[in-house]
């Protein structure tokens, strides 16, 4: 059975909900991580650093890292390039490309693919 | 000996500048002509002969004993590209493409899971090159591409043609100043700082004599295209770091036909107005050499 969840939103900005999901993901700023409880409901949210976005390289492996830290199933963002790919797929968390609306109008979007 | 030229500035006419000089230079001299552009390798086209002797440059790559592994994270941590991807229980996962062959992992593991495997990132090339008499060797480096750590690659050309005996070694960088251009300049006697009279010509330029004022490396200065804009500023910082200003190349049309046949122009056109000028920066490097 499937419990609760977090799913991580890429964002260039610290509005919570209201943050702008970007089209970036190994070099985006932070991450908004959404809890999800049994039924598909905000439970909590909090904001994250991505630590890729200052990183030298393999900015998206670091990226990926944190997610894992954070225990994140499912990660929303404009674009994913070749490295995240291979890191997300070899970890198990899902990617959903989406960028350019509120994170809240974002979560909208793609519950039924969650 | 080995002379360097650089610039900075992509697309400036380092290569062409490097060619000509080591066409010329290879009348009197034993020479050997490292091209370490590696991301771009392209002084075998100016020269119109075809790369010869490819050998694979190779890089540690690691490997995990899965049966050896502690998973005590110790080798992510300390991965400086991001090659080392850790799952949340701490299994490390190999990602071959950011692995710049450091061996960090390799010395950092308490149970010797790391295990020492190669991956090419490129290759080395030894052409013999002959042209109306005149020969000397041209070793390049090559990136495969995609790969992202150059500086490997410009040490195991650097090494290749370094290991051939010659009076002279001439070495052509890539642009910009980073680790790799550093890495190309390490030992050189002399510098030659190609740059143009536009503002990113300068800027460069300014760059480029930053880091060989850094590396202390007597520096030379040749403007090319020479009268396409103002060179006060550039006046200036040759004097600003003693960096005397040895050429100046005008626009010509003969460079762009010497180019479209493929043959560097002190021998496609003897007599033009920029050959002699090719002539006149090798005279005067064989002054300041034969004075040290």
């Amino acid at each position: 059975m499937v419990n609760e969840m977090k799913v991580a939103f890429a964002t260039e900005e610290k509005n919570g909900l209201d943050s702008i999901v970007s089209t970036k993901f190994g070099r985006v700023a932070y991450f908004v991580i959404v809890e999800l409880d049994n039924d598909k409901k905000i439970k909590d949210n909090y904001i994250i650093v991505n630590p890729g976005g200052e990183a030298r390289s393999g900015a998206a492996i670091k990226a990926v890292q944190k997610l894992l830290e954070e225990k994140v199933a499912v990660v929303v963002a404009g674009a994913f390039g070749p490295n995240a790919l291979v890191a997300l797929d070899e970890m198990n968390i899902k990617h959903i490309v989406l960028s350019g609306v509120k994170v809240s109008e974002a979560l909208g979007q793609i519950t039924d693919k969650l | 000996m080995i002379i360097s030229v650089s610039g900075g500035k992509g697309g400036t006419g380092k290569s062409t500048v490097m060619v000509n000089i080591a066409i010329l230079l290879a009348q009197k001299y034993s020479l050997v002509l490292a091209d370490l552009d590696v991301e771009d390798p392209n002084d075998h086209i100016l020269l119109g002969v075809k790369l010869e002797n490819r050998e694979p440059i190779n890089i540690m790559l690691p490997f995990v004993d899965y049966k050896k592994c502690i998973k005590c994270r110790a080798c992510g941590n300390v991965c400086d590209t991001g090659a080392m991807l850790l799952s949340p229980e701490g299994i490390p996962y190999v990602i071959p493409r950011l692995c710049s062959g450091c061996r960090a992992c390799y010395y950092v593991c308490p149970t010797k899971a790391i295990e020492e495997g190669k991956r090419t990132i490129g290759y080395t090339y030894l052409t013999n090159v002959d042209m109306d008499g005149i020969s000397f060797k041209l070793v390049s480096g090559e990136l495969i591409e995609g790969e992202e750590h150059t500086p490997p690659a410009v040490i195991a050309a650097k090494e290749r043609a370094l290991n051939i005996d010659a009076e002279i070694h001439l070495i052509d960088t890539s642009a910009g100043t980073s680790n790799t251009v550093a890495t190309a300049f390490d030992n050189s006697k002399i510098v030659l700082a190609v740059t143009e009279p536009t503002p990113l010509g300068l800027h460069d330029l300014e760059l480029i004599l930053k880091l060989t004022s850094l590396m202390k490396i007597k520096t030379f200065i040749v403007i090319n295209r020479a009268g396409i804009g103002p060179e006060d500023d550039h006046v200036k910082l040759s004097r600003q770091y003693g960096s005397e200003i040895i050429a100046r190349i005008p626009y010509s049309r003969d460079v762009v036909e010497s180019y479209i046949k493929g043959k560097p122009i002190v021998l496609y056109k003897k007599d033009s107005k920029i050959s002699q000028i090719f002539y006149d920066i090798v005279n005067y490097l064989e002054e300041v050499v034969n004075d040290d």
